[in-house]
């Protein structure tokens, strides 16, 4: 199931999924975001509990309601509460150009993103601009085995590690290993007060495939599995001989029918054969999207790059899998 | 009247600030009250030929408004989580506002007045409240259902009062005595719009899932489901007119409006025709009252006129705005549009004979 809309990326709304533990720091950040003079109109959607001190006609209350899309399948399952106050928030259109999306503390992140892609009304008039995730340095180990944590990790395009301020460098160092383990892609920022610049945050166009890689920092030069005790992890995968679509897509559609719901993200940049595009892909849960990007430049390293977040992981089958795709 | 002849040859219009929302007429089609995105409501009064903006752009939504039967009161409900009410007097005199009721429920975007009655329904959150216009105070009673209420509709004889959540529809009788149970139906998604039909007593629900459901005997019973609309089922509506066994139901999904006709009693014995014209997302459809002409509004900046053969015979242009909503005078003869940038419409829409039976009444000169 492909997710991009027919409508172009320009004309459709850019939407910011904001999570993070609770404590970490979002209504620090929802704060300097509505007050920040970025020049962008911002509307925000807060959970009930949230407390933005903020009088603000486009602050929005909306009470989590998760809704099955299809017998309680993880990868169908989407934010009513969302579609029916972004339906009637989008009358308004003209009066924001931003759309921030605040989600409890304990929520998992997947609902929130597939109602982006799922629903008809939302894939057509909004793009997803990143999930970004506040990490609370303090405090994150304590919380660490929580499902939620790891969940909020794997999924964010922008990792902002807050309180900087309270913990040393090597601690630091320390859980920014941990983090990379389970997430290889987002882009890290370190702050004290969730005071990142806004430009990182907002208008990053991560879920846009010609985005798709572009927060990597190098990591994916090598092939690895990451050693961790965490039961969310990561793998990269490095091929230099060119692959074979139809393979490829294959097997990506009986990876995700099978474990779409421990597949959190996967992102990759792939080398064709007989192909002087790139190709480019990537998805959440059991949606998936690819198409074809710029050509090669004649400097750039051909090889295919393609990263695995998700649950119980096997980092054995899956690189045999890939590996059958080569051409 | 050739079959060529136009059926809209003038209009009046106005702006709001911002996009139209929502258009309800009174009963009696002496007052026509317009709700914008910024909280603007606009009453026409046409008896004394003059307007008044009962509340001016507050930057916080109205989503649905509505005069009570008697015309005594007008609601409105919206972003504020307030339940407003405007007591009408004589024409020409400003209606006089009560104090805002405050619900603390999110977002209110579904509240309808009982037809022949002085209830008003409206959905809070989890719960379907009723607000007495007799005594001016809620009911103590209200329906509980199990996620966010999305849609409301009363029947014709306004005794039942249908609610829809995600996997569940409602069906309560408020006034019964004994006082019932409600009766509750699994659906399987989420019901987007709710509609009695005229005649009949049929209950159709348009839902998330691009299915309608369809109960024969008003709500009870086992429903037909037609599944493989193009997107979620957004707009309903039903002809007032007889069919051959059911009135023909407009059902509007994605860029389409379907129009259905019952032939026999079986799931087959529903034939849908879709009317392919829109290229944008169909916001809101209505039939003429007394008549089969059908108008669909869409976000392509154009409203459809159809007759019962589903034959488009006018488009009517939104001067670069999308339509989002539509509302017939009852008597037939006049539609409003609002647009999704504060333009509103009203087109006076000579009905051609064909499409208009005559009421039992006789009155097939007027």
């Amino acid at each position: 199931m492909a997710f991009t809309s027919a409508i172009p990326a320009a004309d459709r709304l850019p939407v910011t999924v904001l999570t993070g533990y609770l404590g970490a720091g979002k209504t620090t950040l929802l704060n300097r975001i509505l007050t920040h003079e970025h020049g962008l109109k911002v509307a925000v959607i807060v959970n009930e509990f949230g407390e933005v001190g903020i009088d603000n006609q486009l602050v929005v209350d909306a009470d989590e309601e998760i809704f099955e899309m299809n017998n309680g399948c993880i990868c169908c399952t989407v934010r009513g509460d969302l579609i029916r106050i972004i339906g009637n928030l989008m009358k308004r259109r003209d009066r924001f150009d931003h759309l921030v999306i605040e989600t409890t503390g304990l929520a998992d992140p997947a609902p929130v993103i597939q109602t982006f892609f799922v629903d008809d009304d939302l894939r057509d008039e909004l793009k997803l601009d990143a999930v970004v995730t506040l990490v609370d340095l303090k405090h994150v180990l304590l919380h660490w085995e929580a499902e939620e944590v790891q969940e909020q990790l794997a999924f964010a395009d922008v990792l902002l590690l807050n309180k900087a301020d309270l913990v040393d460098e090597s601690e630091r160092l320390g859980i920014e290993r941990r983090i990379r383990a389970i997430n290889p892609m987002a882009r890290l920022l370190t702050t004290h007060n969730a005071d990142a610049p806004m430009d990182q945050i907002l208008g990053v166009d991560a879920f846009e495939l010609e985005r798709a890689l572009s927060l990597d920092q190098g990591f994916l030069l090598e092939e690895h599995a990451h050693e961790h005790d965490d039961a969310v992890g990561s793998l990269a995968l490095v091929e230099e001989r060119p692959m074979d679509l139809d393979r490829l897509g294959r097997w990506l559609s009986d990876l995700v029918a099978k474990r779409g719901p421990d597949l959190f993200r996967m992102k990759g940049i792939i080398q064709l054969k007989g192909e002087d595009n790139r190709y480019v892909f990537q998805s959440v849960h059991m949606l998936l999207d690819g198409d074809f990007d710029r050509p090669w430049k004649p400097a750039e390293r051909r090889c295919t790059q393609f990263v695995i977040i998700g649950r119980d992981l096997d980092p054995e089958g899956l690189r045999d899998g890939f590996s059958a795709c080569v051409a | 009247m050739t079959a060529t002849a136009p059926l809209v040859s003038e209009r009046l219009c106005g702006q709001l600030q911002q996009g139209i929302t929502t258009l309800s007429w009174s009963a009696d089609g002496e007052f026509l009250a317009i709700a914008s995105a910024g909280g603007e409501l606009l009453l026409l009064d046409f008896r004394a030929g003059c307007e008044e903006l009962l509340r001016s752009d507050r930057d916080s939504s109205l989503n649905a408004i509505g005069f009570s039967a008697d015309g005594q009161f007008l609601m409105a409900v919206g972003q504020a989580s307030e339940l407003l009410l405007w007591e009408l007097g004589e024409t020409g005199v400003r209606p006089m506002a009560l104090d805002p009721i405050p619900l603390d429920a999110g977002w209110l975007d579904a509240a309808a007045w009982q037809p022949r009655g002085l209830l008003l329904a409206v959905a809070a959150g989890r719960q379907v409240r009723l607000w007495d216009g007799a005594v001016r105070a809620w009911r103590p009673e209200c329906l509980d259902m199990p996620g966010t209420v999305h849609a409301l509709a009363w029947s014709c004889d306004g005794r039942r009062l249908a609610a829809s959540c995600h996997g569940e529809l409602a069906l309560w009788q408020p006034e019964a005595a004994p006082a019932a149970m409600p009766l509750r139906a699994p659906t399987g998604s989420a019901g987007l719009v709710l509609s009695f039909s005229p005649i009949g007593d049929l209950l159709a629900c348009g839902q998330m899932d691009r299915s309608l459901l369809l109960w024969p005997e008003a709500g009870q019973g086992r429903p037909w489901q037609f599944s493989g609309f193009p997107a979620k089922v957004r707009a309903l509506a039903w002809s007032d007119q007889a069919g051959r066994l059911a009135p023909a139901l407009a059902v509007a999904s994605g860029d389409t409006v379907v129009l259905w006709q019952q032939r026999n009693q079986s799931q087959q014995g529903w034939q849908p025709e879709p009317l392919l014209w829109h290229q944008q997302r169909v916001h809101a459809l209505a039939f003429a009252p007394d008549s089969n002409l059908l108008a669909s509004a869409s976000a392509d900046g154009t409203v459809g006129l159809w007759d019962s053969r589903g034959r488009l015979r006018q488009p009517l242009e939104g001067e670069g705005q999308g339509f989002q909503a539509l509302a017939w005078r009852p008597d037939g003869r006049h539609l409003a549009a609002g647009g999704d940038q504060g333009r509103w419409w009203l087109w006076p829409v000579e009905v051609p004979s064909r499409e208009r039976q005559r009421r039992s009444g006789g009155a097939g000169f007027g």
